[in-house]
């Protein structure tokens, strides 16, 4: 697999992380996290289930206590997708409404903001008519779509989406990515994703840090993802680890 | 000072309309059980202030804003919404609360009664209950945005400062009501309206808004019946509101998971 998309890079860094680790109930939930994130670069976290990738999120956006250090550039504005709604579904809610959640004026949204909503529903392939329903009443494909266009309305420096293809239909996972890859290259937002799929990650990223509970590998993802390093995340019974023999 | 019936119409309109107001967030916060309970921490505050002879108004106001810091407080300790012990500590009040109350005043401090009110607390009472309202329209997203997704709300940067707020707001709704509708029934009166709107409503702008139009009509329709069949205000009340909640049933919209 090859990297089908060289985004432009710059040097400057937005996020700084250093020796970041926190424990949760007593266990050490992440050990010693060191990676950096610059301006305009999609930028993987991949790692098996329980292997800390939300709480690494959850302690970036300073939801969680942590120790260690994690600078944002100070002028950095950051979109955050989580995976899902935590409203339940007979909630009446219209999707209009959860994107004036991010508006001034909830009662009677500007038309400049209108105006902005439009294009961000357009640039995720939404029609308008998705307005109207409910927010119980999305399929997968479009809830994501709406929780990134409601990330976009803050014009972020960077975007955090925490799995953003895990309720999408399978065959709509490649949507997705293009339309964020479309996002990185027309708008220079740094991407910071966690994704289940490597082919994704091969494609889409330019760089990947491979987490369990503390970093396994880090760099471009044909360097960094070697058969034994895939070893180490996802265990010793993995394909690539009988493909090629034990490398210890 | 007899009771007046435009007293009990004005509480009624306004007490209910800020009740309708609050019951949303309430609901889809699930703390409907929580809040109903909270409710019967007034009876405690209502006893003490009829043995040490002060308004009764001001031992329910001092109750219930303590137990709305208390919830508060649980609910930080654990992710999870502390109910059971919410439920026991609220019930046990209840029953201090009735051990303490001369027995002539507990129908009335259960069930309510139409309210004698000097003009001045009478007013402050219909100000306060106003201004609440207002509030619940004002603080309407931040609110929505804590329960539709509370990590990005804190990214947002809402802290947990509104639902403290959100809490107090519904503990000086319940004190406002509970003369007219008594210990054991505000807290459904601020739940009704909201399950009746919920049914009916495809939005949360028209949810906040029926559900505060219902709070205020079914509270003035509920003295009415009260008054004209010599009913107690609080039962009235609350049963018009279940019967117009069972009518609401076939509206409601699939999907509760």
């Amino acid at each position: 697999m090859i990297r089908l998309f060289q985004a432009h890079m710059s040097d400057e860094t937005v996020l700084a992380v250093d020796d970041l680790s926190v424990t949760l109930d007593g266990d050490p939930v992440l050990r010693n996290i060191s990676f950096t994130l610059k301006q305009g670069e999609a930028f993987a976290v991949i790692g098996p289930n329980g292997a800390g990738k939300t709480v690494l999120f959850r302690a970036l956006l300073g939801l969680l206590s942590h120790t260690g250090q994690v600078h944002w550039r100070p002028d950095a504005k950051i979109g955050y997708v989580p995976q899902r709604f935590s409203v339940d579904r007979s909630a009446p809610i219209s999707t209009m409404e959860f994107f004036l959640l991010q508006s001034p004026n909830f009662w009677r949204p500007a038309a400049a903001f209108t105006s902005q909503l439009d294009q961000e529903l357009k640039l995720m392939g939404l029609d308008r008519a998705v307005l109207r329903k409910g927010l119980g009443e999305l399929s997968g494909g479009e809830t994501q779509r709406v929780l990134i266009a409601s990330a976009l309305l803050q014009k972020p420096s960077v975007l955090l989406l925490d799995e953003p293809t895990a309720a999408v239909d399978a065959g709509f996972e490649d949507t997705v990515y293009a339309l964020l890859h479309r996002v990185q290259i027309d708008r220079g937002t740094a991407l910071l994703l966690i994704s289940h799929d490597l082919s994704v990650v091969y494609r889409y990223a330019q760089r990947v840090l491979c987490l369990n509970k503390s970093v396994v590998c880090q760099g471009p993802p044909v360097e960094a993802l070697n058969p034994q390093a895939l070893a180490t995340l996802y265990g010793e019974a993995s394909f690539y680890h009988h493909e090629h023999g034990p490398a210890h | 000072m007899p009771a007046s019936p435009h007293t009990s119409f004005w509480i009624a309109l306004l007490v209910g309309i800020a009740s309708g107001s609050v019951g949303p967030f309430i609901l889809l916060r699930r703390m409907a059980l929580v809040g109903d309970a909270l409710s019967h921490v007034a009876l405690p505050g209502i006893a003490l202030a009829l043995i040490y002879r002060f308004d009764p108004f001001y031992g329910v106001i001092a109750f219930l804003i303590a137990a709305a810091f208390l919830v508060f407080w649980l609910e930080g300790r654990s992710r999870v919404p502390p109910d059971a012990l919410v439920g026991l500590l609220f019930t046990a009040s209840l029953a201090i609360g009735i051990l303490m109350l001369p027995n002539a005043d507990v129908i009335e401090s259960l069930f309510g009664a139409f309210p004698t009110l000097s003009l001045p607390l009478l007013l402050a009472i219909l100000l306060t209950a106003v201004l609440l309202s207002a509030l619940c329209f004002f603080l309407a997203k931040r609110f929505l945005f804590l329960i539709v997704s509370p990590d990005l709300a804190r990214v947002h940067g809402l802290g947990r400062g509104y639902d403290l707020a959100l809490l107090l707001i519904f503990a000086m709704i319940v004190a406002l009501g509970i003369k007219l509708v008594g210990t054991l029934l505000m807290g459904a009166l601020t739940i009704i309206p909201a399950s009746i709107a919920k049914n009916l409503a495809q939005s949360m702008r028209r949810y906040v808004i029926l559900s505060a139009i219902f709070g205020g009509a079914i509270s003035v329709v509920g003295v009415w019946l009260a008054e004209s069949f010599r009913f107690l205000p609080g039962p009235a009340i609350v049963l018009l509101g279940v019967g117009l909640f069972v009518l609401s049933l076939p509206f409601a919209r699939r999907g509760t998971a």
